[in-house]
């Protein structure tokens, strides 16, 4: 199943990637969200790896902008159309977004995830991208794995891993 | 289940092995008066822990002043303090960085996580201006989980009842272990750090890193290190099988005075924090 070719790259925190078959993009998830772009005539994908939906402070969001969903998720989006995606002809699938299962002292770790849900959501939704499938919210860590040779996302949580397959 | 993992702990050969120049270094470093001399000729007794320090005393990461070529230039060129640290983050790298089949972690990810945690405690106390040493908070963080390296090779008999108590969610992560094993992950380290005869602070900190209000001497550190791991956890960064399935306590929070804004800024920290380790995971 594995080309000799084949890289597995890995997307760290706060980072966007592209490439294209037959590559996989992988990253891990906390509380942060994993946008995964994929066109599968092009066969090529992406994935953004962002932190928090908008930037506190509101200065670090033009140096570090993959760390917030507010800037990241343009910058995906650029970045993908500019390697010759049309909009319309690629979806989105997310991922990710898991909160604290019980915490009393601190709003800021409560909230991450279903902020950056939210905002992924709704941005998404506005720029008319559908979102083919979404795994988020709830306790677990999860890992993901895009096979750019076909769009399939390996998804692993709470020590289980499943395919999705669905990519149109 | 019980018993099985007791029979472990008892035997020491059945223990993680660390290596007995470490074990040694540590106990000279209880005594204030220790030479450098003394350090030296016990460290070089080691080539694998020479090798590494050497190396790290030129990485980016220490920023000696000069080119470092022997042990006994780095003890004096960066200190005692950071040579220890240096020793027992290679001594460490030899125990952690395994695959953790049961916890679903591989062994980078254990190995970042420990480095990350490591790293952000030393981080915590020099911005809190907190009253411990920066190496002792690093250390501990980088121990904090060794106890995993035993209890992962239970997980096969109980999988299908840890899976199923993780989707109802309704104890904590370190419940479960100690429901089906008898044991932690921190009480075990607990015991694998004291056959190695290692400072108590870094035992207490190993033993309630998930419950730094039960830890009886050391509370401050051990909060230090629950805040550490917490933020870690949160990005993802070795989240394991109980995913984010532990409390934040509040009493780590008011020993230490750290706020909400001071978690933000340490849950933004992590990419920069990534990068910092870059040496220490090589090393």
């Amino acid at each position: 199943m594995f080309n000799k070719d084949t890289k597995i790259i890995n997307v760290g925190i706060a980072e966007i990637q592209i490439s294209k078959t037959p590559h996989i993009l992988r990253t891990t998830l906390g509380s942060c969200i994993g946008v995964v772009l994929y066109q599968p005539d092009m066969k090529l994908g992406a994935i953004s790896h962002f932190m928090l939906a908008h930037d506190p402070v509101g200065r670090d969001k033009q140096k570090n902008p993959g760390k917030y969903g507010e800037t990241a998720l343009p910058l995906l989006i650029k970045m993908f159309e500019e390697e010759g995606a049309k909009r319309g002809s690629y979806s989105a699938r997310i991922f990710g977004g898991a909160s604290m299962f019980k915490n009393i002292s601190s709003n800021f770790l409560q909230n991450i995830g279903e902020n950056n849900i939210i905002l992924v959501r709704e941005y998404l939704q506005a720029q008319k991208i559908p979102i083919l499938v979404e795994d988020v919210g709830g306790h677990d860590g999860r890992t993901i794995s895009l096979f750019l040779e076909d769009g399939r996302i390996l998804l692993k949580k709470a020590g289980i891993e499943k395919y999705l397959y669905r990519v149109r | 289940m019980k018993e099985k993992i007791e029979e472990i702990l008892k035997d020491p050969s059945k223990l993680p092995a660390m290596s007995h120049v470490v074990i040694r270094v540590m106990e000279l470093l209880r005594d204030p008066a220790v030479s450098i001399n003394q350090l030296a000729t016990e460290i070089s007794n080691d080539p694998t822990i020479t090798a590494s320090i050497i190396k790290l005393s030129n990485s980016a990461y220490y920023r000696a002043s000069k080119p470092i070529r022997t042990v006994q230039e780095a003890l004096m060129t960066l200190g005692i303090q950071t040579v220890k640290e240096m020793i027992l983050v290679s001594a460490s790298k030899a125990v952690l960085h395994k695959d953790l089949k049961g916890y679903s972690l591989d062994a980078e990810e254990v190995w970042v996580h420990s480095l990350i945690v490591g790293l952000l405690s030393s981080k915590i106390v020099e911005h809190k201006k907190i009253d411990l040493p920066k190496d002792l908070a690093f250390t501990s963080g980088l121990l904090h989980d060794i106890g995993k390296v035993i209890l992962t090779q239970f997980f096969p008999y109980h999988i299908l009842d840890i899976r199923n108590e993780l989707k109802n969610m309704t104890t904590t992560f370190t419940e479960l272990e100690k429901k089906y094993f008898g044991y932690d992950h921190q009480e075990v380290g607990v015991q694998v750090l004291s056959a190695w005869n290692f400072p108590a602070e870094l035992i207490e900190v190993v033993g309630h890193h998930h419950n730094p209000q039960n830890a009886k001497k050391f509370p401050l550190l051990a909060s230090v290190v629950h805040i550490a791991n917490t933020i870690a956890i949160i990005s993802g960064i070795g989240i394991d099988i109980g995913g984010i399935n532990h409390e934040l306590s509040s009493f780590a929070l008011q020993k230490t005075g750290i706020n909400d804004s001071d978690l933000e800024m340490y849950y933004m920290q992590i990419p920069d924090l990534q990068k910092q380790i870059q040496d220490l995971r090589n090393s």
